[in-house]
């Protein structure tokens, strides 16, 4: 494939194009997912292809096709062209991209364990027993559990002389029960909600989440939401778990330092961004204590990796420092418009859909506190745990969510459990309202396989560590 | 495009030669293109060419999926051979109660030579003109145009042999001020009946209307929702509430309520996917010819849509609302349609003394509570503040945190104009929906946008 790519590239460098690379992605995909002690879904999935993008008279062109012969990589070139000088003719700025390394590079990320080569009876059979344990529960009328394996192979070329070879192995899973009473319905999850957690990693990511060992945990607490209160209406000094604490960076800070959005271009889909350029260095997003890096290269990150997909090496950015707003994720192209070096954040959703800014591992970086310690602190507030809903508006500012469960903290004792607890909040409020991050200790990377960005909708895997944190009175307890 | 004899005779010698007790083959193929515009100017233009051939198996009650790109005999027999090695590791389902029979579906042109034609200049032209409208008045124009010519195929190992070719098309456009935006949409099999130019009118006009918008504190307003925000709620609706699965594991708020009230009787909510006034498509991924399914009929709670697994779970018959093979998402219905009332939506708006206008919401998610269908989301691109009967100056946009359940029996009038809404699927399904006016609807929260 590597020659097709090169022959491919060479035909269009005749073309005279201004910029063009061609990526092939050959993904494999396994999927288990047990219900109520059936097996309701059993896959794999295969896919390849290529996808070659062409930059032509300062305006792009995209082509994607699955027939790999060169006289079909010659057809999917020229409709690339063509589609390029369509695009021309609306032109009224350029592109121009950020000069780069160049890479010829291999890269494959950690993997101890091959998923793909573990028994499928193994895996079930670990879901299936999960599934008995909440069995016993007549209240827990679904139980759902899956594991998910990603194996990707791409390789990218393009008329600067880059060639760079990838594999990439993700897996991850979990489960969720849901207690019904009547007209109750209650959730609980492990390790995440949405289907779990994810890595970048073989099988020992899944060995290690402990899935069975928690299962009773789960549904005790799934049964105790059916009994609790709802949670409180007011203004409450809220600890935020891990995970929770992920998806908060991750809607209301990975999303808006994407520079697409700042720069206009996911305007009519998923919205602009508060954090316009005039902003960057001066713009006070968080309290001292708020820290959050962008860095694609830390080992086992679901949003890990060697090269993005315009072939620029993963690295770390400073996205908040000191509570500062200090950089965005970046394109080639979009660097170019604010005169920065890109920092590798192009990612596509596959063969036959163009890179955008995609968020890697951003994560809130640790703070000082114990957990322990952190709780004997809190004199009266609640701590909330496991995503359920989110919402947040189109310029990344109002924010709602919802979570599984809350906890009352009243003279450091966690008391009463919640059922139902929403939180809402303004985005730089919000931040400049936290006074604790717990440390490296209580600090993980959470794997989110599912951002949707783009049109049509491409689904990223990123990351986000976190370690619980503090807020102070942010308004709990909207909508009941 | 593949073509029907090809294709059939190509899926029917891989089922030919499966040693499972029941094959399925669903194939899609597809030449799409999209065409992305912002700040008045192209700046992604794409094109994708194909195919996704997805086999289920059977071997006694075993279950396995598998699925390639690769439209070569060679390939389908090597995923045929794994699907069937997987269902060998599978335990058996005991819900699972055979594959569909041969069906005739109804004959529904799905197919325009014309809009399989449009090219990407084509569409460039199109978001040209879009592009200088907006420039010319000192806005900006941003969205997408898309048009596919695709190609859906079902075989089984029971003699269905089904092919239906189709084509769509979708834009949206949004022109927007340094204070305001405006929207406007469509979507339709034949990308030329679309009115471009009248779109790009409606959503310059909706951005000028809300230039300089107020701030509204949260509380509870009329609201007039127009046809998009409707359409939105009722995806959601759909999503957590119309499909067997959530109404069996009881988390629907259709759950144990059939034939009771659950919303004003001016509201009729149904499923058709062979309603040619929709985004029509006749039979399911299962190979299952579809129906009609009311969910709403009246106000009276009706019943859910159902695939071949759920239906057998469940004792009843498949509605032909079967997803992709292999899918765990359950059954969903893709046609949905709100019954229009006789109000002309001008009338309505008259009769509002003071409430809110909403074009579209954004980010709406209702897993806050699904037996309430409890959700949240905000307005954006055009949102107004009516008084007397009137638009009086556009509004920073609003959060809503609103039972729909409680919002839809808090109507007060449905418009008799329609409009089919562009949703993700809109391939083989949309939504057609009227406007609502709905009394004492909660905006929860605002923002500066």
């Amino acid at each position: 494939m590597k020659e097709n790519l090169e022959e491919i590239i060479e035909y269009l460098k005749r073309k005279k194009v201004d910029y063009a690379d061609a990526r092939f992605v050959d993904s494999k995909t396994e999927s288990i997912t047990v219900k109520n002690g059936q097996l309701e879904g059993l896959s794999r999935n295969e896919s390849k292809g290529i996808g070659i993008r062409v930059l032509y008279n300062g305006c792009w062109g995209f082509a994607a096709g699955s027939g790999l012969t060169i006289s079909a990589l010659k057809n999917t070139a020229d409709k690339a062209v063509r589609i390029a000088r369509a695009s021309a003719t609306t032109r009224k700025n350029p592109v121009r991209l950020a000069s780069v390394d160049i890479h010829r590079a291999k890269y494959m990320s950690p993997c101890l364990e091959d998923p793909f080569a573990v028994s499928l009876d193994g895996k079930i059979d670990m879901l299936m027993n999960i599934n008995r344990i909440f069995k016993k529960h007549p209240k827990i009328k679904t139980i759902e559990g899956g594991l998910d394996f990603f194996r990707t192979e791409k390789i990218f070329c393009s008329t600067e002389g880059a060639m760079i070879e990838q594999v990439i192995v993700e897996s991850g899973g979990g489960y969720e029960a849901t207690a019904v009473d009547g007209r109750e319905v209650q959730k609980r999850s492990y390790p995440n909600s949405h289907r779990g957690d994810y890595a970048c990693a073989g099988y020992e990511f899944i060995r290690q989440m402990n899935l069975l060992e928690n299962a009773e945990r789960v549904a005790d607490e799934a049964l105790a939401l059916l009994k609790a209160p709802p949670c409180p209406s007011g203004k409450f000094d809220i600890i935020i778990t891990g995970s929770q604490l992920a998806l908060q960076v991750h809607e209301s800070c990975g999303h808006p330092v994407e520079l697409d959005r700042v720069l206009g271009t996911e305007i009519s889909l998923a919205g602009g961004s508060f954090l316009s350029i005039d902003k960057m260095g001066k713009f006070r997003y968080g309290s001292p204590i708020v820290n959050i890096a962008a860095d694609a290269t830390i080992p086992g990150g679901l949003g890990s990796f060697g090269y993005d997909d315009e072939g620029v090496a993963a690295s770390r950015t400073d996205i908040v420092r000191d509570g500062l707003f200090a950089g965005y994720l970046s394109s080639r192209e979009t660097a170019k418009v604010v005169d920065r070096d890109p920092n590798g954040t192009m990612r596509a959703d596959g063969w036959n859909r163009i890179p955008l800014i995609r968020m890697t591992n951003l994560n809130l970086e640790p703070g000082e506190w114990k957990y322990d310690d952190l709780l004997a602190d809190s004199e009266d507030g609640i701590v909330i745990d496991t995503n359920k809903s989110w919402s947040i508006d189109d310029k990344r500012l109002n924010f709602q969510f919802g979570v599984e469960a809350a906890w009352r903290v009243k003279k450091g004792k966690l008391g009463t459990m919640y059922k139902n607890p929403i939180y809402t909040g303004i985005t730089p409020e919000f931040w400049n309202s936290c006074d604790a991050i717990c440390n490296k200790d209580h600090w993980k990377i959470w794997g989110l396989p599912s951002c949707g960005k783009g049109e049509p909708m491409q689904t990223a895997h990123v990351a986000h560590g976190a370690a619980p944190a503090r807020f102070r009175k942010i308004e709990m307890g909207i909508g009941r | 495009m593949t073509g029907r004899a090809r294709i059939l005779k190509l899926l029917g010698s891989i089922v030919s030669e499966s040693k499972a007790d029941t094959t399925e083959i669903l194939f899609i193929g597809n030449e799409s293109g999209l065409t992305r515009y912002a700040n008045s100017q192209i700046h992604q233009n794409t094109a994708e060419s194909d195919s996704k051939i997805t086999f289920r198996v059977s071997v006694g009650k075993k279950i396995g999926t598998a699925s390639t790109n690769t439209l070569e005999k060679g390939a389908l027999s090597r995923c045929l051979e794994t699907a069937i090695e997987i269902a060998g590791h599978a335990r058996p389902n005991k819900y699972f109660m055979g594959i569909a029979d041969k069906i005739r579906p109804k004959n529904i042109k799905t197919y325009f030579e014309s809009a399989a034609r449009y090219t990407p200049a084509a569409r460039a032209a199109v978001v040209g003109r879009i592009c200088r409208a907006s420039s010319g008045m000192g806005l900006i124009a941003s969205g997408a145009f898309s048009t596919s010519a695709s190609e859906i195929a079902f075989v089984n190992s029971r003699g269905a042999a089904l092919y239906q070719p189709l084509t769509s098309a979708a834009i949206n456009i949004v022109i927007s001020s340094d204070s305001s935006s405006g929207y406007a949409q469509a979507v339709s099999r034949q990308a030329e009946k679309i009115d471009f130019k009248s779109l790009t009118d409606i959503a310059t006009q909706k951005c000028l209307l809300s230039l300089g918008p107020v701030t509204l504190e949260p509380g509870k307003y009329d609201v007039l929702l127009e046809p998009m925000a409707v359409a939105n709620l009722l995806e959601w609706l759909a999503f957590i509430g119309f499909g067997a699965v959530p109404y069996h594991d009881k988390t629907s708020f259709l759950s144990g309520k059939y034939n009771k009230r659950v919303m004003a009787p001016s509201v009729t909510i149904y499923d058709d996917g062979l309603d040619r006034s929709g985004v029509a498509f006749p039979f399911d991924f299962e190979g299952m010819a579809k129906s009609k399914v009311y969910f709403i009929k009246k106000g009276l709670a009706g019943r859910p849509v159902y695939d071949l697994q759920t239906a057998a779970k469940n004792k009843t018959k498949s509605t032909g609302h079967g997803m992709a093979l292999g899918a765990a998402t359950g059954p969903v219905p893709l046609n949905v349609f709100m019954l229009p009332g006789k109000k002309p939506v001008a009338k309505i708006l008259k009769e509002i003394k003071r409430g809110v206008l909403v074009t579209r919401f954004h980010y709406i998610n209702g897993f806050l509570d699904t037996p309430r269908a409890l959700m949240t989301g905000m307005t954006r691109d055009g949102t107004f503040l009516i008084e007397n009967g009137k638009i009086i100056s556009g509004v920073k946009n609003l959060r809503f945190t609103e039972s729909i359940i409680r919002a839809f029996s808090n109507i007060r009038a449905v418009s008799k104009e329609t409009e089919l809404c562009d949703t993700w699927w809109s391939d083989i399904g949309c939504i057609s929906a009227p406007a609502l006016h709905i009394k004492e609807f909660t905006f929860s929260g605002r923002t500066e946008s």
